[in-house]
């Protein structure tokens, strides 16, 4: 029995059921990192021993009888963009690549209370930004499914992980699609929850308003699962819910009949440059949703138009405020040289930060400065008013709405995209869930040319349930 | 279009330096992806609110009880340099 | 010509909240460096803020104590700018939506009560401290960082240095009575930055703003006020104006000196703080915090005129300060004598105060200690000037009023008993004296009662002693 190949929510059952320990399924996904990653690099560091130690522990509670958490004594991997305490923590980047912080995320409180195991730190672009895992200090990641094309990203790692069989669940974070643009690169299932829903302590934030923590999986059930560890309030974050939590949901009563799906015709007049067959394979998937008895509608959202614009203004903006902490003095890379304060800053920052960051930095600060920030800055916080306005319209008669995940395949390293902005259409798809705040799904829909592609599922904030009534409906008729 | 200088005045702000090829490049990409933002200059926004959050709960205050604080080695273990349990930096009177 | 000063004031107080603004560190002053930090006031990356309730409810204190209104939502933003104090490299504080807007506190100027205006009250987090040592070094403590302040900034409505040394004074006391800091300007929990400049009235020219910071204390404020309108009124004069330019006060020589010109400010690039999700302030909890209001300074004034029958001036001085107030009223119900309580605080008291620079809690020197004194005035056991004396002694000693009059046997014998039963001693054993004064020496009367005085140690009531005497020989 190939352990690593196995759901994680069939380990789960034979864990608990003690036909399989703990510590043999840490010791597999572990063999199986050795044997490869060499080649794929989706970590930047690995916790072996401490894993297996961790392993031990949950084996002796399940020995002894005791509650056991939902993640069952399963091997996680969490993006190194994610705090865990006394574990280095680099955002894949120069800047921290001898960073130890001293606290824990909540979600990886959240993991250690459902008995996940910390397996190792996932890579993922330099401080999320990029969408192909190659603004990595440490390397790039290279797709399993085949190892000449980008794994996606920015949590590249984290979904390689998943596709490489390193760990059983990861954890990602997703600003404009960095947890389902590479979870559709990689054949797996990634979910970007609610804003809000997952707690943001000890997360770096690339984007504040516009990050979420999620997870990968390899269906859809594994997904959940995870999902479930990591949700629900915290004191500790400030734009966390409390009214909110995630839902229990019978996968077995899951039906997709009486589903309303919306399909905004906005994406078909973006005239996104993108793979035609992909197109295709999905307006063949609607078919299962129809045949199993769902609604498809097309809808307006006549805001989606301004989406990327918004999306990139707000996200440099804050981007270039939340990366403001990285000086050198307190933490973080400091430069030998220097004989002013402003050199101190200066050279430290231009020397600890990739150039994909600079490049948002720059854009962020120029959007916020003086003359600038009423036609940027502004005018993107009220357009993103109209962006959500428009989504809640469409949900008071829809249950999901569907969409491609990426309109281009995973592409070769290095392949240059001369255009910045031809570069940014690709997330057409992702970026406005993140602008309302939504929660979505990516599952795997197919292959074009042997390389993966996803299907996006899109629900209304804190509609969890419906994202994976829909996702598990589709899986599982999809088959 | 952005000017050279302009450029390199929101690095000084930003606290970064770029030499003159990056510059140059720089400049050009930026020049390409102001044209694209401009886009959005075209909507009208009158009467319409920024979003602040998207969260359409009231916000709420700190719980007292959880410790946050660190120990002293914690603290300063991340940094290049420390004196006497304070973090230190070479004297840069402005 | 005629000039006028304009000088407007931005004062930042810390507020003195059991825990920091956005993490549960302590705030307390003095501790060891860097021991009440967290992943959040040391800016750690992934560390989020969460608002501290006391801190909202001090600032919207000192907001109603200064006349201002309330809005109904904290909404946050990051002022963006780097230096080596600040841990995020951005301030968490308020710019389009302070949490308290107008407002206005009254001063007793030279030409009568005068409004000084406030533009608003925000809050803001403060941030750590530098410490430059002579080895070329500078080290860094963020026990600070993150303590709550408001900024209060004033409206351009002091017109003199006298006016704004009167402002800053009512405005400590005012925070003192509603007990949100502790106001100390040595410790940096008031803090002031001066804006000024000059308008000549005849020729309709304005100065450019000057804003001079590093004011340690209320001499400073003064003295920078003086030397600036001094150097905007040279400049005037002599055809030139003022550049716009923020200056720095030298203690030392008593000038203001340039820091930097203003157009090389830098640009706070203020944007929402998405990470603060605004909260709306229910009006019943604005409403339960305004009926918990202690009493305000003006409010006490009125109170005390009525209530204790004292004068405008003497009300007006006693309510000054807190601490002040507060003895006063415990000393009058204490000795059950507002106007002699009065008294003695207008004269004695505040003399002492102000010879030696002190505050009422700083002096050895207790409502009760006072009252204990008071009470031997009240009832005659010793007469005002020794009274006088005695203060004086306690105030160096620390020793009770009781414990010093005893100890120089200062109160006096009006007993009737007591003095009758010496006096008849006295007289038995000095008949040929009594004889004396019945044949009409009246140097005999003098005699005998320096022999009561003897057997007393002088604490004898004399008149009393004098008039039972007379009577005795006079054989009633
Ligand atoms: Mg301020
Ligand atoms: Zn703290």
């Amino acid at each position: 029995m190939d352990i690593t190949s196995l759901k994680s929510w069939e380990l789960r059952e034979k864990i608990l059921k003690k036909e399989i320990s703990s510590y043999e399924v840490t010791e597999a996904f572990l063999e199986k990192i050795d044997e490869v990653e060499d080649e794929i690099n989706a970590f930047i560091t690995i916790d072996a021993e401490r894993a297996l130690e961790s392993a031990k522990i949950v084996d002796q509670k399940i020995m002894e009888g005791k509650k056991v958490g939902i993640l069952a004594g399963l091997p996680v991997a969490i993006k190194d963009n994610i705090m865990t305490k006394n574990l280095r923590t680099t955002c894949a980047s120069k800047m921290l690549e001898h960073y130890v912080p001293p606290y824990n995320a909540t979600v990886i409180e959240k993991i250690r209370i459902e008995d996940g195991i910390i397996i190792g730190k996932a890579n993922m672009d330099e401080f999320a930004m990029g969408g192909s895992t190659e603004t990595s200090y440490f390397g790039p990641t290279k797709n399993p499914r085949n190892k000449s094309v980008v794994a996606g990203g920015s949590s590249g790692g984290s979904a390689a992980a998943i596709a490489a069989q390193e760990a059983a669940f990861s954890l990602g974070t997703d600003t404009g699609g960095s947890i389902r643009q590479p979870a559709s690169y990689c054949g797996v299932v990634g979910v970007k929850p609610t804003y809000g829903l997952v707690s943001r302590y000890g997360v770096v934030p690339m984007s504040n308003s516009l990050d979420q923590v999620g997870v990968f999986g390899k269906d859809v059930k594994d997904a959940y699962i995870a999902l479930k560890s990591i949700a629900g309030f915290d004191p500790l974050d400030a734009t966390s819910s409390k009214k909110y939590s995630l839902e229990d949901i019978n996968f077995e009563e899951i039906s997709l009949k009486g589903l309303r799906i919306a399909l905004p015709k906005e994406y078909d007049e973006l005239r996104v440059e993108g793979d035609q067959k992909i197109r295709e394979i999905f307006e063949n998937k609607l078919r299962v949703f129809e045949n199993n008895g769902a609604i498809i509608e097309y809808v307006s959202l006549p805001y989606l138009k301004y989406a990327l614009e918004t999306y990139y203004l707000i996200s440099t903006a804050e981007v270039s405020t939340n990366l403001s902490r990285f000086d050198g003095i307190r933490y973080g890379h400091r430069a030998l040289e220097y004989n002013t304060l402003d050199e101190l800053y200066i050279n430290s920052r231009t020397e600890g930060f990739g150039e994909e960051t600079k490049r948002r930095i720059m854009m962020g600060t120029y959007a916020l400065s003086q003359g600038y920030k009423d036609e940027h800055y502004k005018k993107a916080l009220k357009i993103r008013t109209l962006i959500k306005d428009d989504y809640d319209r469409v949900f008071q008669n829809f249950d999901v709405i569907l969409s491609v995940t990426s309109p281009i395949l995973p592409f070769p390293f290095d392949s240059v995209i001369n255009s910045p902005v031809d570069m940014y259409k690709a997330d057409t798809y992702t970026v406005p869930v993140n602008l309302a705040g939504l929660c979505a799904i990516s599952v795997p829909m197919g292959e074009v040319d042997n390389l993966p592609v996803g299907l996006q599922i899109t629900a209304n904030r804190f509609n969890e349930k419906k994202l994976f009534t829909a996702a598990y409906g589709y899986e599982r008729s999809a088959k | 279009m952005i000017t050279k200088e302009e450029v390199r005045n929101i690095a000084q702000i930003a606290k970064l330096k770029f030499n003159d090829d990056e510059l140059e490049s720089f400049t050009e990409k930026f020049s390409l992806v102001l044209d694209f933002v401009h886009h959005i200059n075209s909507v009208d926004t009158e009467g319409v609110e920024p979003c602040y959050g998207i969260s359409d709960e009231n916000g709420f205050f700190k719980e007292y009880d959880i410790d946050q604080t660190l120990n002293r080695e914690e603290v300063l273990k991340n940094t290049t340099e420390s004196e006497y349990g304070y973090f230190k930096i070479l004297k840069v009177v402005e | 010509m005629s000039y006028k000063t304009l000088v407007g004031l931005e004062i930042h107080v810390e507020l003195m909240t059991e825990r920091k603004m956005f993490c549960n560190c302590k705030n307390e002053f003095g501790a060891m460096p860097n021991t009440n930090v967290c992943p959040v006031c040391l800016g750690l990356p992934g560390a989020l803020p969460v608002m501290d309730k006391e801190a909202v409810e001090y600032a919207i204190m000192a907001g109603i104590a200064f006349n201002c209104e309330i809005d109904r939502t904290i909404i946050m933003d990051r002022k963006s700018y780097f230096y080596p104090d600040l841990t995020k490299g951005y301030q968490i504080s308020q710019s389009d939506f302070p949490l308290c807007k107008g407002g206005f506190l009254e001063i007793d100027s030279e030409e009568g009560a005068k409004k000084i205006r406030l533009e608003r009250i925000h809050i803001e987090e403060d941030t750590g401290k530098q410490i430059h040592t002579d080895n070329g070094t500078t080290l860094l403590d963020f026990n600070r960082s993150g303590v709550p302040l408001i900024e209060i900034v004033t409206k351009p409505d002091i017109n003199s240095a006298e006016e704004a040394r009167l402002f800053l004074e009512k405005l400590k006391n005012t925070i003192k009575y509603i007990g949100v800091s502790d106001v100390k300007m040595e410790e940096g929990s008031l803090r002031c930055d001066v804006n000024i400049n000059v308008i000549d009235e005849e020729n309709n020219i304005k100065s450019n703003i000057s804003e001079i910071k590093n004011l340690n204390s209320f001499k400073s404020v003064v003295k920078a006020i003086e030397y600036e309108e001094k150097r905007h009124i040279e400049l005037l004069n002599s055809g030139k104006n003022t550049e716009k330019e923020t200056r720095r006060f030298n203690e030392l020589t008593g000038e203001t000196i340039l820091m930097r010109k203003k157009f090389q400010a830098s640009d706070y690039r203020y944007q929402f703080e998405g990470d603060l999700t605004p909260i709306h302030l229910s009006d019943d909890w604005i409403k339960q915090i305004e009926s918990s209001m202690p009493e305000l300074p003006d409010q006490k004034k009125k109170r005390f005129i009525e209530q204790y029958k004292i004068t405008e001036y003497d009300a007006s001085v006693l309510t000054q300060s807190k601490e002040l107030s507060i003895f006063y009223e415990e000393l009058a119900s204490l000795i059950g004598d507002s106007k002699l309580a009065a008294n003695w605080i207008m004269t004695d008291v505040l003399r002492r105060l102000k010879e030696e620079d002190k505050e009422i809690s700083e002096l050895n020197l207790t409502a009760q200690s006072l009252a204990e004194l008071l009470n031997f005035v009240k009832s005659g056991k010793i007469n005002n000037n020794t009274a006088k004396k005695v203060l004086r002694e306690m105030l160096e000693t620390n020793e009770t009023a009781t414990s010093i009059i005893e100890k120089h046997g200062l109160i006096q014998i009006s007993d009737e008993d007591e003095l009758e039963r010496i006096i008849d001693e006295v007289i038995s054993e000095n008949q040929q004296s009594i004889e004396d004064f019945k044949n009409g020496k009246d140097r005999a009367l003098g005699f005998l009662m320096g022999q009561i005085m003897k057997k007393t140690k002088g604490k004898a009531n004399p008149n009393t002693a004098n008039k039972i005497l007379i009577d005795k020989i006079n054989g009633n």
